[in-house]
């Protein structure tokens, strides 16, 4: 289901001609700045922060960033989080990213996907 | 269209477990956004970013790299917590049950733990020494092992007296490591009674030792005691090996708790602890042979870079399970101090405290910046020269006893009496008494800072002598009241706007010489500084001088009916042996400043520019501060280039500087044969007039004619009065 979520995010443009000029993928990232992004890197842990950049390789800037870890190695466990403040997460090393979507908008997504 | 209520299949439970935790808000869920941003970036051209209005490129270099070890703190390594840590036995409790194991690694951790404390003063975080020990991370789980468990109770407090007294200073802001705790547990419920527990601990390990001695000598033991540990061979060892270590610490927190008394009061107690500290010291270090030689294992490396006495590494420590603590920036990698070096580190610092403790608490200002001055020239740490500060400025008054504007009074040489007088509750005085303040604050800082605060001060001493002086215009003008007291209040302001304009010299000439202590200065700027120095010294020895008279004038008038009055006739027309000390300073200056000069001005090696500046931008660079402040008046690079330009080894020829400096410097030591300090310094100032008036006739027979000549200048005799070296290349 996320993964349609997440389809939907980039199709929104696509089934609607007439403003395809400003539903390329570039454009709707640039809509998602200032929104709170959650990145999953490989060790484990979690930065939560306000998205702040993004360049062609996939580097990440977040602003306001909270880390958070797990206190033991397997899981499940208490986390632990700390701020960092702004914080650039390499394409390399990143696993996952998530971004803040409220219901409202998942559904207009979904509307305009009319599938 | 009916849509199906999408966001029940976009619920927390379809997402993977771990996001689960970190929740988004009551009505927001996190979509999966990869998809999105990998399409933006195929469609990105190569340098271009996706950005906000508010993004700026030069501070987005300021962020921190995730997975950088330079730059990422949180970098799992071993452990992901100090729990888990525990949890697979990195800070056993007991360490070992082989009771005598367990005791050779209890001083081994006690000894590293010494060793991080002295890294700690030396200027880095406690969370990657002190508190890179896991077993004071949780100290509550030590208690079953009494010894640990007092040990890491005592160190913990001594860790929060010690923060408590630097941060009382205000001094650390140099050292910007120092006191930043951010979290750890220095704070534990009980520890006034670490004392007791520690002697409780002190005891039992007391009787332990007698029992193994009176078992050695086949006496009868008086109580049924369990032994230390069990290998009965080592037993007196061990034990005196910690009686010393416990003890040590004991009269450490006693130290720190004596100085911290109010007014000085604890000094003489402080005195006798920091000896029982030295005592046990000694101790300690006598300890690390039984230690080393107890175990058929050797351990490997350079014994001399352990931290331990033993030579084995400790167990229960690891630095990384803080560095999320330790700062956001993350922890640059740092060395703990070797053992050896941590006990030199402490040895040090208790001749310093002791050094603070024997001082008189002199009520004379002048004696009291003297002391200053002399204690820094030993280079103390941090922690001495906070617990000095504190002692030397207390509640607003030096000593928490003496109230500044009484001392201001007395160093003005003014009458016992003025000072209750309501003048002080001026502004002006009032504000005056803040700069005494921050004076002595200054003064005990480190060298780099206490320059860089001495340079932005002269501005604030010049601009109170004009308060000061506009003030005394306003209420006197010219005319001399009649008014006993207007008389009184006007003596005041003519001592004091005096001894301000002292001061301020004073402070100039701290400040020149300051420059010499850090290497500020290079060959080619000498010249420059010994002449801002004569021009300085010049007006320090005018006010002083005129001080002294002022300070004659009021012991005359307390009524000192002397029926010698021809001896005192005689006397005022000597000049007191304090203005000959400056002025045999002066000398040197002059000699210097003439002699750079000549050379400058004969030898064209002598005068390369630098490419990167011009004299008179350097002359700007390094006297600006004094220039603003206009200290002193009428000086300038014009002025300075009119006294130098027509030096020449002929004129230098005519009159030698140095000689006269060697003179006043023999006369005048016998004015001072009760001070060895300042002894000292004539003697000094007698071998490096010695060596340049040689010099100055060498160079001057020699100088324009041998282009073989070198001419150095070193400091092998006085910290900022050169030596001049000649040499044939």
């Amino acid at each position: 289901m996320e993964q349609e979520v997440g389809e939907s995010l980039i199709q929104l443009g696509n089934s609607d001609g007439s403003n395809s000029s400003s539903s390329d993928p570039v454009t709707r990232v640039r809509k998602l700045l200032f929104r709170r992004m959650l990145v999953g890197i490989k060790d484990g842990r979690f930065f939560l922060g306000t998205f702040h950049c993004l360049d062609k390789q996939g580097n990440i800037i977040l602003q306001d960033t909270i880390e958070y870890r797990s206190t033991r190695r397997s899981s499940p466990s208490p986390m632990e989080q700390r701020c960092l403040g702004l914080v650039l997460i390499p394409s390399s090393c990143q696993n996952s990213c998530h971004v803040d979507c409220s219901v409202e908008e998942q559904l207009s997504l979904l509307k305009a996907k009319m599938i | 269209m009916a849509d199906k209520p999408v966001y029940e299949e976009a619920s927390i439970d379809g997402q993977p477990p771990k996001l689960a935790s970190i929740p988004a808000s009551d009505t927001t869920v996190w979509a999966d956004a990869s998809p999105l941003l990998q399409a933006a970036c195929a469609g990105l051209r190569d340098g271009e970013l996706i950005h906000g209005d508010n993004f700026n490129l030069f501070a987005a270099m300021s962020a921190l790299e995730i997975m950088d070890p330079k730059m990422d703190s949180g970098i799992v390594c071993t452990y992901y917590s100090i729990d888990e840590a525990i949890e697979n036995g990195a800070a056993p409790i007991p360490i070992s049950l082989d009771s005598t194991i367990d005791v050779r690694c209890t001083i081994d951790i006690m000894d590293h733990l010494l060793a991080c404390e002295a890294a700690w003063h030396k200027g880095h975080s406690l969370a990657q020494t002190v508190f890179s020990c896991i077993y004071l991370l949780r100290l509550d789980r030590t208690a079953p092992h009494a010894l640990l468990h007092s040990y890491c109770r005592i160190i913990r407090a001594t860790c929060k007296a010690v923060v408590s007294v630097v941060s009382d200073a205000r001094t650390h802001e140099e050292e910007d490591l120092f006191t930043m705790t951010y979290g750890l547990p220095l704070n534990g419920d009980g520890d006034d009674k670490c004392l007791s527990i520690l002697n409780a601990v002190e005891e039992t390990i007391s009787r332990q030792l007698r029992a193994c001695k009176a078992t050695s000598s086949k006496r009868r033991l008086p109580e049924d005691l369990e032994p230390l540990q069990s290998n009965s061979n080592l037993e007196e060892g061990f034990c005196k090996a910690l009686l010393c270590r416990l003890r040590f610490r004991k009269h450490f927190f006693h130290v720190l708790s004596c100085m911290k008394r109010p007014q000085g009061r604890g000094l003489e107690s402080a005195r006798k602890h920091i000896a029982s500290c030295l005592t046990e010291l000694e101790s300690i270090l006598e300890s690390a042979d039984f230690l080393r030689s107890c175990f058929d294992e050797s351990c490997e490396g350079d014994i001399d870079d352990k931290t331990t006495a033993s030579g084995f590494e400790p167990i229960g420590f690891d630095a990384m399970l803080n560095s999320r603590l330790s700062a956001p920036t993350p922890p640059r990698a740092i060395k703990i101090l070797s053992w050896k070096k941590a006990v030199e580190y402490f040895v040090k610092l208790l001749h310093d405290l002791d050094v603070i403790c024997s001082y008189s608490l002199d009520p004379h200002l002048e004696s009291l910046l003297r002391f200053v001055v002399q204690f820094q020239k030993s280079q103390p740490d941090l922690v001495a020269r906070s617990h000095l500060q504190l002692l030397l400025v207390q509640d607003g008054k030096l000593y928490g006893r003496d109230p500044f504007f009484a001392v201001i009074n007395k160093a003005a040489a003014l009458p016992e009496a003025t000072k209750n007088h309501d003048i002080q509750k001026n502004e002006s005085f009032l504000q005056l008494g803040m700069l005494v303040m921050n004076l002595l604050k200054i003064l005990c800082t480190n060298a780099a800072w206490q320059r860089r605060k001495l340079g932005k001060f002269l501005q604030d001493w010049r601009v109170i002598y004009v308060q000061l002086e506009l003030a005394f215009r306003n209420e006197y003008g010219e005319v001399s009241s009649s008014s006993n007291d207007e008389n009184t209040c006007m003596k005041i302001f003519q001592h004091i706007l005096l001894w301000v304009e002292e001061q301020t010299y004073w402070i100039a000439f701290r400040f020149l010489i300051l420059g010499f202590e850090l290497e500020l200065y290079s060959t080619g700027e000498y010249c420059m500084v010994y002449w801002y120095l004569y021009a300085v010294l010049i007006k320090l020895t005018e006010k002083t001088h005129l001080m002294m008279a002022v300070s004659h004038d009021t012991a005359k008038r307390k009524g000192k009916k002397k029926k010698d009055s021809s001896k005192d006739l005689a006397r005022e027309s000597r000049i007191p042996p304090a203005v000959l000390f400056l002025q045999c300073y002066i000398c040197l200056a002059e000699g210097l400043t003439m002699m750079l000069a000549a050379l400058r001005n004969e030898i064209p090696v002598f005068h390369s520019p630098s490419p990167f500046n011009t004299e008179h931008e350097k002359f700007v660079q390094h006297f600006e501060l004094l220039q603003r402040a206009c200290i002193p008046d009428h000086v300038s690079y014009p002025s300075y280039k009119e006294s130098t330009t027509h030096a020449r080894f002929s004129t230098l020829a005519m009159y030698n500087y140095f000689k006269d400096a060697q003179r006043i410097a023999k006369e005048v030591k016998s004015s001072f044969s009760n001070d060895p300090e300042r002894l000292a310094e004539l003697r000094k100032l007698e071998q490096v007039a010695e060596h340049n008036s040689v010099a100055q006739n060498v160079i001057c027979r020699l100088g324009a004619l041998d282009p073989s000549l070198k001419v150095s200048f070193e400091f092998s005799h006085h910290p900022f009065f050169a030596t001049v070296v000649v040499k044939r290349s």
